[in-house]
């Protein structure tokens, strides 16, 4: 067995060392080389597309039911309103945030909210009208810390608070319009007339016949008249 | 680009929405026929089942359409009948198929999914009940699992026909003549239908029963259906063929007081709208009679004597197919004698 004994040094040396360690400890206390940021009175800059809690807006939504068909947790469930509306359970949802990326119109917008608690399973389930409005925040911080890899991490801080909603650009609406591809196999049900959300679709009876006509300044060529009709009559064409 | 059409509707027979004109019109008075054709209706409201069509609810319900009166044979009825128009008539039975005779409506279904004309057939089988059973098949060993043959029970064919093609589907469809008729009107007023419904097998028919009457009927008489493997009418007597060999025979004229007021009023026997009209009158045992009235249908045929699946003759007794005819027109006649 070898022994390891400590190391004889000098006088010299061993203040030498000491001053080094001392000045090593002064200077972390000045300037501390920790990564750790210091929630709540700091905030981390989040990228403008960061998934957290997501808002709503109801005039731009046009009930496809997409953001709930593609919800792989199955935490958006569509609730009749004016329209059918989604409403999200955050006891399920993952923040995968596909219903974001589906949403044809972007009613469905991102925000970097991420810090929000709730008192009971019930609360969870927000419910379309409670997603329209920015919930309140109490912000502590005073400054946005960024991390910068540039060889070694490094933390930028500077003294700015950083809007948790930012603005989003909806997506552009596909160069479509519904129209009647097959008028003749119409049975003037007008299931479509009652299924447009921006209510684009009218029927007019004018003793036995049935006038039907598309708006085309308010469809949105979300398809559910496509969708809905029981004999493909409609489809969607180029504007 | 077309925003704007118009769809033209047939006049109310009476006042209120037009379910209610289909029911004063056709299902009071007795003379619907059960064919399912209304079940178009879009909002399904409409139901075929064991006993006289009916909408729940419908003064709540429908959605005043039109659809189910613009489909409905019975809503200007003129009664069809006769041999109608053919290009050939023979008898042909299936070598593979097991069905009422020849099996031939079964043949020419499959035939017709082989050959790329359809993508489903709409069958009618029975569960041990004698109820009927309504599948749709995509292929040739599907058709082994079901029961085929006769039995003298409405079935909720069109409902499956119109729902498979509404999926996009193209589809055959075996049926009686009224549920022909029915196509057909639907074909000319829905041009979907015109697009999807490709084959139209008619079977001879004189008469069709609620199961819940007919069992009922037969029950009283000492017959349990359930052991039958076979029901037929031949020479004026239902048959009940039993596994074991047994014959049980009623006299057909017994079962007039079950005979539905819709058919009383029809006079179609040979199912003139077919593209091909298939029974057991006129060709000698195992063999079915075929009436060839469109060009798919004679196409079909040839299909199969190519892929040597069927076995024809030529010999069909056209005077007993006749007789049938003129004693269907004569003891349904319309308007109904009181």
């Amino acid at each position: 067995m070898k022994k390891i004994k400590a190391e004889k040094l000098g006088l010299t040396e061993s203040v030498k060392r000491h001053l080094e360690a001392i000045g090593v400890v002064v200077g972390e206390v000045i300037v501390p080389s920790t990564i750790t940021i210091h929630y709540p009175r700091e905030r981390r800059k989040l990228p403008d597309n960061f998934r957290g809690l997501i808002l709503f807006d109801s005039k731009a939504c046009i009930s496809c039911f997409r953001c709930a068909h593609i919800c792989p947790a199955n935490a958006i469930v569509m609730e009749h309103r004016i329209a059918y509306f989604p409403s999200i359970d955050y006891a399920k949802c993952i923040f995968c945030h596909f219903c974001v990326d589906s949403c044809p119109t972007g009613a469905l917008r991102p925000t970097k909210i991420h810090d929000f608690v709730y008192k009971d399973m019930d609360e969870m389930v927000v419910h379309s009208e409670e997603m329209v409005e920015t919930p309140e925040i109490v912000r502590e911080d005073s400054f946005t810390v960024e991390y910068v890899f540039d060889g070694d991490v490094q933390l930028v801080k500077k003294k700015e608070k950083e809007e948790l909603v930012p603005e989003v650009k909806p997506p552009e609406r596909p160069p479509k319009v519904a129209a009647a591809l097959n008028p003749e196999n119409c049975i003037s049900c007008r299931l479509c007339v009652a299924a447009c959300p921006t209510f684009a679709i009218s029927a007019k009876e004018e003793k036995t016949k049935i006038i039907l006509e598309i708006n085309v300044d308010r469809c949105t060529a979300c398809s559910i008249c496509n969708k809905i009709c029981p004999t493909s009559t409609l489809g969607l064409v180029d504007r | 680009m077309q925003q704007k059409w118009e769809v033209t509707r047939p006049e109310r027979y009476v006042e209120g929405k037009y379910f209610a004109s289909l029911k004063a019109k056709v299902i009071d008075p007795g003379i619907c026929s059960h064919c399912g054709t209304c079940s178009v209706c879009p909002v399904k409201g409409i139901r075929v089942e064991d006993k006289p069509i009916y909408f729940p609810n419908w003064e709540e319900e429908c959605i005043d359409c039109a659809a189910c009166v613009r489909v409905c044979p019975r809503y200007d009825y003129v009664p069809l009948n006769g041999m109608g128009e053919y290009i050939e008539i023979l008898a042909a039975k299936s070598k593979r198929f097991k069905g009422q005779d020849g099996a031939m409506a079964t043949e020419y279904l499959v035939s017709a999914i082989e050959k790329g004309l359809i993508d489903e057939a709409i069958f009618v089988g029975r569960d041990e009940d004698w109820r009927t059973t309504v599948h749709r098949v995509r292929d040739a060993d599907q058709v082994n699992t079901l029961l085929t043959g006769t039995k003298y029970s409405f079935a909720a064919v069109l409902p499956e026909m119109i729902q498979s093609v509404r999926e996009g589907n193209n589809v055959g469809v075996v049926g009686t003549p009224c549920m022909v008729s029915g196509i057909r009107k639907m074909q000319r007023e829905i041009r979907l239908f015109a697009k999807r419904v490709k084959l139209v097998i008619g079977l001879f028919c004189t008469e069709n029963f609620y199961w819940h009457q007919l069992s009922a009927f037969l029950a009283e008489r000492g017959i349990d259906l359930r052991k039958g493997i076979k029901t037929d009418i031949k020479k004026g007597k239902f048959i009940v063929e039993y596994a074991d060999g047994e014959k049980a025979e009623i006299p057909v004229k017994e079962f007039d007081p079950i005979i539905p007021s819709g058919c009383k009023v029809c006079q179609d026997f040979a199912a003139v709208e077919s593209d091909v009209s298939v029974g057991s009158v006129g060709s000698k045992a195992g063999f079915s009679t075929l009436i060839i009235r469109q060009e798919v249908a004679k196409d079909l045929l040839d299909f199969m004597k190519e892929q040597g699946t069927v076995e024809v003759i030529e010999e069909v007794k056209m005077k007993i197919v006749e007789k049938l005819i003129h004693h269907k027109m004569e003891i349904h006649p319309y308007p109904p004698k009181k």
